[in-house]
């Protein structure tokens, strides 16, 4: 602690980060190695429409994901869910759209460096756009008149910056805490961790709280507006957790889709050849 | 984070249901609007009728009826075990099937009241045509929703929803496949899960 106290601000800061990080981190690896052992038994290839499906699922470790999944689902129900119903009941919808919007964009930088190192430009671009113009007209992001620009958001992470460059999307990773993941956008915890402007703003006791509190009603904020599909899918699925998983592949080839479709260079009007 | 995604129909995985559609013309983009407005206009009148709960269940069901493919999305999202499934077994998932799609379309919009229904376009995709809606409820965010539209019978009919880039029938196959897969690829197994669900989801109303 002495030792924190005479380091620069930001190194002081980036240790504590990297502390926290830590402390979630390493319990969460020493779980996921020791049970890391329970694997799916693959059907026998002779049985091919069994093995087809196995191999579509692409979950070798479903019965460790599944126990992972069952912990999740008792946290949210006893916590996450009421504490969500509980900020509906206190708040209306036009302030549940601003605190997304705040969130969006302090995420904003974090989407630029990715889009720039996945090689989308125009994404880049659009990122950088929405970030300047939300922050200061939007009054900090609050609102967001970017989108009225012609500037929607693009959400994108590290997953999908490695999936830009190639990499598969590997088996799927039920985590616990951070739900559904897989051997590629695993890797988008550690970055998002570090890649926020928060990280850059000198540190103090403020600074922390205010962390902290992000994260916490972006957390509220994101599970109020999924009360409805959420309830709709464990009370409809015959197996919600495999319907979970669906959706969560579906979604991710959907975003990839939708940042290469948005990455069209457009040629601006100032520039239009003379005729 | 992810269930944050952006509402675009940005179907991924429509170019492989292709191939598990069946021969026949390809519906045209005006058409399949208009088939979707008005069935919309429908369902809006339905669901912000000063109708009971129940009588808004039976009439939203009956609708389904008449607007969705049913044969058609099951035996879709019944996949590659429709050859693994004896004809009896066949025929008792298609009727259990039709009953759950409509139990669980109608689970949460019965008790819904003021919603508001906008077509904003159609695109061929695949064999299909693609309707894109957005829905609006008071208090609620808009949805953006696309309906996947075929030509069946003759008449055009609906064969897919898509939320978020997420297909309904794609996940409900997934679903569906998971239980199978979990019984050693026994299809009885899916239909004595689906009973239980029909009898549970009867029992609670």
């Amino acid at each position: 602690m002495l030792k924190l106290i005479h380091l620069p601000a930001n190194k002081a800061k980036s240790r504590r980060k990297q502390r926290r990080f830590t402390s979630i981190a390493a319990p969460a690896s020493l779980i996921l190695a020791g049970l890391l052992s329970a694997c799916a038994t693959p059907p026998p290839q002779s049985d091919t429409a069994d093995y087809q499906a196995y191999v579509q699922q692409d979950d070798p470790i479903e019965p460790t994901n599944r126990v992972f999944y069952n912990v999740n689902d008792k946290i949210d129900r006893y916590a996450f869910k009421p504490i969500a119903k509980g900020y509906v009941a206190i708040t209306n919808q036009t302030i549940r759209n601003h605190v997304g919007d705040f969130v969006t964009n302090i995420q904003e930088p974090g989407r630029l460096v990715y889009f720039m190192f996945g090689g989308k430009p125009r994404d880049a671009g659009t990122s950088l756009v929405r970030f300047m113009v939300n922050s200061t007209v939007g009054v900090g992001g609050i609102f967001d008149p970017a989108t009225a620009l012609g500037y929607p958001e693009t959400d994108t992470d590290f997953g999908l910056t490695l999936a830009e460059w190639g990499v598969p999307a590997g088996p799927y990773i039920y985590l616990p805490v951070f739900g559904p993941s897989g051997a590629r956008d695993i890797f988008s915890i550690p970055a998002q961790f570090f890649l926020t402007p928060v990280e850059v703003a000198p540190a103090s006791e403020a600074l922390r709280i205010f962390n902290y509190s992000e994260t916490a009603l972006h957390l509220v904020n994101t599970r109020a507006q999924f009360l409805d599909p959420i309830d709709q899918i464990q009370a409809t699925a015959l197996d919600p957790y495999a319907t979970f998983r669906s959706l969560y592949r579906q979604e991710r080839a959907s975003q990839l889709q939708l940042i290469d479709q948005r990455d069209t260079p457009t040629i601006p009007d100032w520039y239009a050849p003379a005729h | 984070m992810f269930h944050r995604r952006v509402f675009l129909g940005a179907m991924a995985g429509l170019p492989m249901l292709a191939a598990a559609s069946l021969a026949h013309a390809q519906l045209a983009p005006d058409a399949a609007k208009a088939f979707i407005d008005q069935s919309g206009q429908k369902l809006v009148s339905v669901v912000n009728s000063g109708a009971s709960t129940s009588d808004k269940a039976d009439q939203l069901r009956q609708l389904v009826d008449q607007i969705v493919a049913v044969d058609q999305v099951g035996d879709y999202v019944l996949g590659r075990y429709k050859g693994v499934a004896t004809p009896d077994q066949h025929t008792q998932f298609l009727a259990e099937f039709h009953q759950l799609l409509s139990y669980n379309i109608t689970y949460q919009i019965k008790a819904y009241t003021g919603i508001g229904f906008t077509v904003n376009g159609a695109s061929a995709m695949g064999d299909d045509t693609i309707v894109d809606t957005t829905i609006t409820r008071p208090n609620q965010p808009p949805v953006d929703v696309g309906w996947a539209v075929d030509q069946v019978d003759g008449s055009p009919k609906i064969v897919d929803v898509i939320v978020a880039g997420t297909s309904l029938r794609i996940t409900t196959r997934n679903d569906y496949a998971s239980v199978i897969t979990s019984n050693g690829g026994q299809v009885s197994a899916l239909l004595s899960a689906m009973q239980s669900q029909i009898d549970r989801i009867k029992s609670n109303q």
